[in-house]
């Protein structure tokens, strides 16, 4: 026979263990939630350590073929990926805007940018920016020039690009612009002026 | 006895509850983990074009025509029907009428509307050891006729042997890529054309060991009904193929 003190202090243990289990699973499913809402929010919740900065934007503008220079005051955050993925959207921002110099599907975004080594840089965009993006040699080219060329102007070190869609390789932007290659910046640099 | 009884049946739902907690903590590691991968695998059919250095060739002069796009594969769409891959193939089948009259040989990568990956043209182009090669698209924005070369923005060494790295396989014919889109653009400015010369990284002209170019159509204008023109279709296919023949005897293509 067990003491009746014991089978209480037994079970008041059990009631404690059973409550934490109810009150982890709710924890975790809050957590689920949050980092859900976190992801799915737009624009991306504000940014640290970083500072209005005065850069320059090469933008395409359709009607000219051609690419120019454009200032703009973007708030830049001091970590090189956040940077690097801030000056992309704010060039994406300049296209999705009416009237548009260089119209582009709404939706088109970077969704992640990130280094895979010290100056190969992996861009990860949204199924829109691809799957919207007007279909033309011309077009399309101008876009990643476009791209590239602010990118390597505003992020330092930057030598090589590649660009994924909604985290997957694919064959071209639109039908067109080879999206398989890692883009060398100083081979897009020297095309950027063919067109400038 | 009692509280023998409620205190198993409390400890074997504790127990449950632990588990399932357990179990959704490591879902939600699991879900962190999960960092952004680029599935960077080597593309398709890598190392598998034969340098065009060495190998013993077949046939004779031939100009391999893309007509780009087809199938599945639309390319632009103009208005509400009028499809880029449809104008391809017409400007294809108009080039190679203007060839023959002119005594070289073509063929069409495409003679109907199928779809044919960008790898493919490619390896096609490559397996029956063409002179050269010409794709044709059409598209927005601006005027005339754009004239692309190869450049290669990722060039890669090429190997030792008799293989080229797939990505760089042009990297033999750049200058006669260039010299041909040169040639085929003074053609086109002598019938009066609005005429571009230009470098692009462009697939699957980088994936083929001769020379290659692309030929992309703009409408007039705006007006998109100059793109299925048939006399500026056939104005734009006889400047190709005088370009063709300019350029064969001084890009040093076997004859």
């Amino acid at each position: 026979m067990i003491p009746r003190h014991f089978q209480i202090t037994i079970a008041l243990v059990l009631l404690a263990i059973l409550v934490s289990g109810i009150v982890i699973i709710r924890m975790t499913h809050k957590e689920e939630a949050l980092t859900q809402q976190t992801a799915d929010a737009a624009p991306a919740a504000p940014m640290l350590n970083g500072k209005q900065e005065h850069i320059q934007l090469l933008l395409a503008y359709d009607d000219d073929e051609a690419l120019r220079w454009r200032p703009a005051d973007v708030f830049l955050p001091a970590d090189r990926n956040l940077r690097a993925r801030e000056t992309l959207r704010s060039v994406l921002a300049q296209y999705l805007q009416m009237p548009s110099p260089h119209p582009l599907a709404k939706g088109a975004d970077i969704k992640d940018v990130y280094f895979i080594s010290d100056d190969t840089m992996i861009v990860d965009t949204t199924a829109q920016f691809a799957d919207g993006h007007p279909s033309g040699i011309l077009l399309e080219e101008l876009t990643l020039a476009s791209l590239i060329e602010t990118l390597t102007a505003n992020v330092p070190g930057v030598a090589k690009v590649k660009f994924l869609v909604d985290g997957k390789e694919r064959e071209t932007l639109a039908g067109h612009a080879d999206l398989m290659s890692f883009y060398q910046t100083a081979a897009v640099h020297e095309l950027a002026k063919e067109f400038e | 006895m009692l509280w023998s009884k409620s205190g198993a049946a409390l400890a074997i739902l504790a127990v449950v509850a632990l588990c399932c907690a357990r179990s959704e903590v490591s879902k939600t590691n699991m879900l962190q983990a999960q960092i952004p991968e680029a599935s960077l695998s080597p593309t398709p059919a890598q190392l598998a074009t034969p340098s065009a250095e060495g190998q013993k060739r077949t046939a004779d002069f031939f100009v391999m025509i893309d007509p780009s796009h087809g199938g599945a594969d639309k390319g632009a769409i103009f208005g509400t029907k009028l499809l880029e891959k449809d104008i391809t193939l017409r400007l294809a089948r108009e080039l190679r009428k203007e060839l023959e009259e002119r005594g070289i040989s073509s063929r069409l990568l495409r003679e109907s509307d199928i779809d044919l990956s960008l790898d493919r043209r490619a390896e096609i182009t490559n397996e029956q050891r063409a002179s050269l090669y010409v794709a044709f698209h059409a598209g927005r924005p601006g005027k005339g006729v754009r004239v692309y070369f190869p450049v290669l923005t990722d060039a890669q060494q090429p190997l030792a042997g008799r293989f080229l790295p797939w990505e760089s396989a042009q990297s033999g014919s750049l200058s006669r890529s260039q010299n041909l889109a040169r040639a085929v653009s003074e053609e086109l400015k002598k019938k009066g054309l609005a005429v571009a010369n230009l470098g692009v990284p462009l697939r699957p002209l980088n994936n083929i060991v001769a020379p290659a170019i692309a030929v992309e159509l703009a409408p007039e204008q705006d007006d998109l009904q100059s793109l299925e023109n048939q006399k500026r279709q056939n104005s734009v296919a006889t400047a190709i193929a005088l370009g063709i023949v300019q350029a064969r005897s001084q890009i040093g293509v076997r004859q």
